[in-house]
């Protein structure tokens, strides 16, 4: 069912394409869902991603573990991840470079972290902690921001290289975020792809974004509502050449189309990949 | 510099429009006004949290209607934070919140739909469980059967209320019309929700089952959960009423009360 390409692009598995994928099985290299969407210690849902599982690789992307905050770490919330990871062994388990609670009351968002040797040393640990628990090797993924903070030291990009060296994790590179922050605070994308180390990154998210107009300017927001923008699979041909073929996902999460949309999205890394590859040859 | 604690107790703060230090110093403007960008999270969050608590409440969002639920959302957001990184329990209250805020109203049963669509989720996700071992109560005397406590399955669970609820669900779910009335004073629901596979399953229950099976599950003995049913109803048949619970799966096990220690909280429906 899959050829060497196909195995490198991946789509979420969203609640409204449950039936249909089950149904029509299309071929795609691996399934993403959001980990907490299947804590459920029974019914449908976990239902589902056992049958999901019996037919693609799985990738677990966790949003709610705030490994950014300073907040202790929620065991009972790794708990619920370990479980599932070693039910469903997947291919790949991710969390956010960001936190969304203090003091024990959540945000439920990714919010930003200042770039700091603090946050990095912070963060860092707590990442060592979650790897030791599952014990297995996390990406974490780099989010869009509207702010940053007059704290930071460094670049977003050293800040997330920072990170894999001193946690020993993976870089799941997110690069709608990259081209959204590049926007919003102005630098150049290909300096930050640059500069990541080509063995960090495992996988690799393209999304959509909205553009909102504050003031005179244009700010970017990450919805995962349309569809991948040009300048963005421009980017990823340039991270193609940089970090090679890597686990690719159609990140999708609003304004939810039709499974063949996300599929024929799927195709345009497939082109990219062909093309990359004859021109190698 | 503030620490890391510090920025991110600030930003908190900012983002639920409480008093304190401001973080917007500690934010780099570049054009925007901090305040204005700390608006787009502020937005996400709370657009986030509506989109759960409808998910989860999607008769209650129908009722009263979207613009309503979200100002009710963001009332209840205030009121209820978010005490975990899964947003997915954040509904537990909200049939309370409800009741505050209705209960001297004609909207009164608004907080019984609410705790029936929160029992409707937690329904839906708990943990499956083997069918009853009926071989196991071979080894009890029947003289002992008054004593015996039973468990439940993790996804039953039980719910009375003076209003036609299951009406009022079904009325409302999914893309059914909604254009039927249907009388507030029409009587009392005693609804069994369970999960037999994947799919949550509503029977109505008489007042005497109701007794005997809310007995049971605070874990008063048969003999007990007998004498409640037939407070209700004096001709109540127990063989057919216990053999029809087991049948469809709300009863998963028994015990003698002198092993009746073990039995977890979790089995037990509320």
């Amino acid at each position: 069912m899959y050829d060497g390409l196909t195995h490198w692009c991946g789509i979420g598995l969203r609640t409204q394409h449950h039936g249909e994928v089950l149904a029509r099985q299309p071929a795609v290299g691996f399934m993403e869902v959001h980990s907490e969407n299947f804590f459920a210690r029974g019914g449908m849902q976990r239902g589902i991603l056992e049958k999901a599982r019996a037919l693609y690789p799985l990738s677990l992307h966790g949003v709610g573990l705030s490994l950014g905050s300073t907040d202790r770490l929620n065991f009972v919330h790794l708990g619920e991840l370990s479980r599932l990871v070693r039910d469903f062994k997947p291919m790949l388990v991710s969390e956010h470079l960001a936190w969304g609670s203090v003091d024990g009351r959540f945000m439920n968002e990714l919010l930003p972290l200042p770039y700091t040797e603090e946050a990095v040393r912070h963060t860092a640990a707590r990442v060592r902690t979650v790897q030791d628990v599952l014990g297995r090797q996390i990406l974490m993924e780099n989010v869009s921001s509207y702010l940053e903070f007059n704290a930071s030291a460094m670049t977003e990009w050293e800040f997330l290289a920072a990170l894999a060296a001193e946690s020993g994790c993976a870089i799941l590179l997110d690069l709608n975020n990259v081209y959204v922050n590049a926007i919003n605070h102005g630098f150049d994308p290909y300096q930050y792809l640059n500069f990541i180390p080509s063995q960090a990154v495992h996988e690799i998210h393209l999304a959509g974004h909205s553009v909102h107009r504050i003031g005179a300017r244009d700010v970017l927001i990450d919805t995962h509502g349309t569809a991948v923008c040009a300048a963005v699979w421009e980017l990823y041909g340039a991270a193609l050449e940089r970090f090679g073929p890597v686990p690719t996902l159609i990140e999708w999460d609003t304004n939810l189309p039709a499974l063949d949309v996300l599929i024929a999205e799927t195709h345009k890394i497939n082109e990219l990949l062909r093309v990359r590859r004859a021109v190698a040859a | 510099m503030p620490s890391l604690h510090e920025l991110q107790r600030r930003f908190a703060a900012a983002l639920f429009d409480e008093a304190g230090a401001p973080v917007s110093a500690a934010i780099r403007a570049d054009g925007i006004d901090p305040v204005a960008r700390l608006d787009i999270y502020r937005t996400q969050l709370h657009a986030a949290f509506e989109r759960s608590l409808a998910l989860a409440f999607p008769v209650i969002e129908r009722l009263v209607g979207s613009n309503c639920f979200k100002s009710l959302a963001r009332e209840f957001q205030a009121k209820h934070r978010s005490r975990s990184g899964d947003l997915q329990h954040i509904g537990a209250p909200f049939a309370a919140f409800l009741h505050e805020k209705f209960c001297q109203s004609p909207y009164a049963y608004f907080s019984d739909v609410a705790a029936l669509e929160w029992a409707y989720q937690e329904s839906m996700t708990a943990a499956a469980a083997p069918a009853f071992d009926l071989s196991a109560l071979q080894d009890i005397d029947p003289a002992d059967y008054a004593q015996l406590h039973f468990e439940f399955h993790p996804a039953c669970r039980l719910f009375s209320s003076a209003y036609p609820v299951l009406d009022i669900w079904r009325a409302n779910e999914g893309s059914s019309a909604a254009t039927e009335s249907i009388d507030l004073a029409s009587g009392r629901a005693r609804v069994l929700l369970l999960r037999p596979a994947h799919v949550v399953q509503f029977h109505l229950l008489s007042a005497a089952s109701f007794a005997l099976l809310a007995a049971l599950a605070d874990d008063l003995t048969l003999g007990a959960a007998l004498d409640a049913a037939q407070n209700a109803d004096a001709a109540y048949d127990l063989g057919s009423a216990l053999r029809h619970f087991v049948t469809l799966g709300v009863l998963t096990g028994a015990t003698l009360q002198e092993l009746s220690g073990n039995l977890s909280a979790s089995t037990r429906p509320r």
